[in-house]
């Protein structure tokens, strides 16, 4: 038992040395809903805390304490079969304990599950792909993989899949939710910060399950305007290419999981590869499956103009 | 005086007791007991090799020991081998060898039912992992096999439907078990062994039983469904032609939470049989312990969805899953407070299945009280799905289920194979086991609320990241150790001979399994006593002092 306890200090002092939580709680929140979150997650350490000590310690004690001393096994030890009233306290304290942390999980909820009333969300549909997240705007823009989001205003998110369950999680911004086929999800996010949050997908979906990350951008609200009216069409194309393609491609067209790009002749025929990017072909899943018209065109100009080096014969 | 000679032997030896034979036609259900022991541990070594494969993926950043294609194929098997066909069968392996020992009967109620159960195992482990020479390889879609990552469009291939196959094989296998069980316990005890006289690890293989009968159908049906699907164009789990990916979801999970006390409930059961017999001293709380078992296989009937607080249920329904899942925290809490007291005043002796009792309790508390913040959704919908959760499900699993379940073999091994398991080795397995269970786990904690969700092959972040991924990759190592001197104190016990000779009850236990030889005889009992108490054994010996 006091294996336990060093290995728990050594791992204690040692995540403390190298950060500053460490890892024994939430990331430090950035937005109401994780912040809430994070009260009811410091409520319930508190008191599984304190039940962590109460077991331990008497284990270790009574383990200390009424140990053999090299008496024989003969030897029995007080023949006690029970106790009404201890029963009855180990099972209404427990009750008692857990009806307060049910009440603290309702007292928060409201500020978790619902986005603060009386405001003009900004509401962005977020579309789970292997292996991509695509997002629209309600301009009717649309970004790959980098979510723009302007400052202290609540943004409602859509979420749903195009293909597999997906999960939606940027821990700093709140909790995650899954990204489901045929069924519509919201979570919503107030960012109290510019700045970049991170997250990935938490849902097995294939095989770059790991490399389908996520970037929610924060700016202020007019970073966020110019982007949704400028930055996300010129960019798109390359957006599209190192969000969709690159994951199997790589980000120069090099080649990887998938062949070599930078040499296919397909990628100067707008026609053929609007095929083969909305149908897929082979072990290539059909990641454009509810590409726009316009979403085409900037991805074959995109490939055509960087990714595309030329019909190679010499290699 | 005259020499009488026969002409043929009184025991007629055939070719069924031929030495491999014996084995193959047996229906006495101690060697089907302990084939099945035998062939879990095989696959928990199997388990285990792909645990160690994941963690040396892991051990550092964007490392390239396995392709992420392989990688989901070995997540998928490890966690489909670890509990279908090491935890369920291992169990069913003790209650096999155990019930009938411990309620005084011949045999289980239907013997030739009880080995077509194990060689349905049997077969469904080879059916699952023959699949890694199916085309496209093993399974991919993760032990839970949600669509639509299942279907065919998504999972082409046939390791998808072998394992589907070997599940509905298992199923059969567990069925069998579970029916068997129920009938034994309910009608072959012996004289004056009513309920409340009745041990308490058949008390959970009772519950073990009907909780597989309960749960297993819902297993069957959702697996049936996406076999269909995949294989005779219907779309059950397919959304965009009017099916319902949430419709599985919970399916499996109305069998995926009971199978967690399915896999918990026996091994402490064999807890409440260990405590007492190393601290010489009645469980503490007999009936409360007993009623709790009952308590938690209700309860755990009506927990399912919190393991689809992030589906998107709404928050009525995730109100109500989390009221059911703290409920069930209150007949565990129960237990355990049980079992601390039952040491309390005790003569408290370590001897190997002492220390795994004990590190049961600690391991087990630390898994429960991380449960509770799973069942709080807001919380979960931050820590769902991260190696928080992973961290979590090992603390009930392994420092629960496996640490009880080798307690159970160091302490029946003497019954079972008639030698002593070395006590010093014991000590070594025991603590180095616990050493590096810790080690991988516990930093699996950080890691998960760091972001870190579970089923990625690799990441590229450094700092904490890497430290605590390199700290668990250690830990696994240290357990792989520990099992290896796992083996060697097999090998030296028997392969050697070195195991001291066990006499029948080498423990001073209370149960009625201690009464006959060690191993015991294929009819077990030559006379089976009236059983006045829940302690038989002790009973005896108390009288048979009395007249000395």
């Amino acid at each position: 038992m006091l294996l336990t306890f060093v290995t728990i200090a050594v791992l204690t002092t040692a995540g403390v040395a190298v950060a500053a939580n460490g890892g024994f709680t939430p990331p430090a929140p950035h937005s109401p809903n994780a912040a809430r979150t994070n009260d009811a997650y410091y409520v319930i350490l508190g008191f599984t805390g304190a039940i962590f000590l109460l077991v331990e310690s008497l284990l270790v004690t009574f383990v200390w304490k009424y140990r053999r001393r090299g008496r024989p096994r003969t030897v029995d030890g007080a023949q006690v079969h029970g106790n009404t009233r201890l029963e009855l306290i180990w099972t209404v304290i427990p009750v008692i304990i857990l009806c307060v942390i049910g009440l603290v999980v309702f007292y928060e909820l409201p500020g978790i599950s619902n986005a603060p009333a009386a405001t003009n969300p900004i509401r962005i549909t977020v579309e789970g792909h292997q292996f991509y997240w695509q997002f629209d705007y309600p301009n009717g823009a649309r970004s790959i993989n980098d979510l723009y989001a302007p400052v202290d205003q609540v943004v409602d998110l859509t979420v749903e899949s195009a293909d597999v369950i997906h999960s939606w999680w940027i821990p700093e911004l709140g909790g995650k939710i899954q990204a489901i086929p045929g069924h519509t999800n919201h979570i919503w996010f107030k960012a109290n910060q510019v700045g970049t949050y991170v997250g990935q997908c938490a849902e097995l979906c294939g095989l770059y399950h790991a490399s389908m990350e996520a970037r929610v951008i924060v700016g202020s609200s007019a970073q966020y305007t110019s982007f949704i009216s400028k930055a996300a069409v010129t960019d798109l194309g390359r957006a599209e290419f190192q969000g969709a393609c690159a994951t199997c491609h790589g980000m120069q067209g090099q080649g990887g999981y998938g062949p070599n790009l930078s040499s296919n002749p397909l990628l100067t025929q707008p026609a053929a590869l609007t095929a083969i990017v909305r149908d897929g072909r082979n072990l290539m899943p059909a990641v454009g499956d509810t590409w726009t018209a316009a979403q085409m065109q900037a991805l074959a100009k995109y490939v055509k103009a960087h990714i595309y080096k030329g019909a190679s014969t010499s290699g | 005086m005259a020499v009488s000679t026969r002409s043929e032997a009184v025991y007629p030896v055939t070719w069924k007791s031929g030495r491999v034979a014996r084995w193959l036609v047996t229906v006495d259900h101690k060697r089907i007991g302990i084939m099945y022991i035998a062939t879990s541990l095989f696959f928990f070594v199997l388990g285990g090799i792909l645990a160690v494969l994941m963690r040396s993926q892991l051990a550092t950043p964007n490392e390239t020991l396995l392709t992420k294609n392989s990688y989901n194929e070995v997540l998928t098997m490890h966690g489909t081998t670890m509990i279908f066909l090491v935890v369920v069968p291992i169990l069913a392996g003790f209650g096999n060898f155990l019930v009938p020992l411990m309620i005084g009967a011949r045999d289980m109620a239907f013997p030739r039912l009880n080995a077509l159960s194990y060689w349905l195992y049997l077969l469904g482990g080879i059916v699952l992992w023959g699949s890694w020479f199916a085309t496209g390889g093993t399974a991919k879609a993760g032990w839970w096999s949600y669509p639509t990552l299942s279907e065919m469009q998504f999972s082409p291939g046939h390791g998808q439907d072998y394992w589907i196959l070997s599940i509905h094989i298992l199923t059969l296998a567990s069925l069998a078990g579970a029916i068997n069980f129920v009938v034994t316990i309910v009608n072959m005890r012996a004289r004056g062994m009513s309920w409340m006289r009745m041990p308490l690890f058949v008390w959970s293989m009772l519950a073990y039983g009907v909780m597989l009968l309960v749960a297993l159908p819902a297993l069957s049906a959702a697996v049936t469904l996406l076999l269909l699907d995949r294989q005779a164009g219907t779309h059950f789990f397919i959304p965009s032609q009017g099916g319902s990916i949430v419709l599985y979801q919970h399916m499996f999970w109305f069998f995926g939470h009971p199978e967690v006390y399915i896999m918990v409930l026996p091994v402490m059961g064999m807890i409440s049989e260990i405590l007492p017999v190393f601290s010489r001293k009645p469980i503490f709380g007999y009936k409360a312990v007993a009623f709790s078992t009952v308590g938690i296989a209700f309860f755990s009937m009506l927990v399912w969805a919190h393991h689809m607080f992030t589906t998107g249920l709404g928050v009525g329904l995730d109100s109500f899953f989390m009221i059911s899942s703290m409920v069930i925290a209150v007949p565990t809490g129960i237990k355990i407070f049980n079992w601390i007291a039952t040491a309390w005043r005790g003569n408290l002796i370590f001897d190997t299945p002492m220390l795994f009792a004990i590190g049961f309790i600690a391991l087990f508390t630390m898994g429960g009280l991380s449960g509770i913040f799973l069942a709080a959704f807001p919380v979960d919908w931050q820590v769902n799905d991260s190696y928080y959760v992973v961290a979590h499900f090992h603390y009930v699993l392994f420092g629960g289920s496996a640490f009880g379940f080798f307690g159970g073999l160091y302490y029946w091994w003497p019954k079972m194979f008639g030698r002593m398991l070395d006590e010093r080795l014991g000590k070594w397995f025991f603590w180095l086991l616990f050493v590096g269970f810790n080690m991988t786990f516990l930093p699996q904690h950080m890691l998960g609320l760091l972001g870190m969700p579970r089923r990625i092959y690799t990441y590229h972040h450094g700092g904490l990241w890497e430290v605590y991924n390199m700290i668990s990759t250690i830990g696994s190592g240290v357990m792989v150790i520990a099992v290896g001197v796992f083996v060697a104190s097999i090998w030296i016990a028997h392969g050697l001979r070195r195991g001291v000779r066990a006499g029948n009850d080498p423990w001073l236990a209370d149960t009625l399994e201690w009464y006959t030889t060690s191993p015991p005889p294929e009819h077990n009992f030559d006379s089976i006593p009236y059983v006045t108490s829940a302690r038989p054994l002790r009973d005896l010996r108390r009288r048979l002092a009395e007249q000395a």
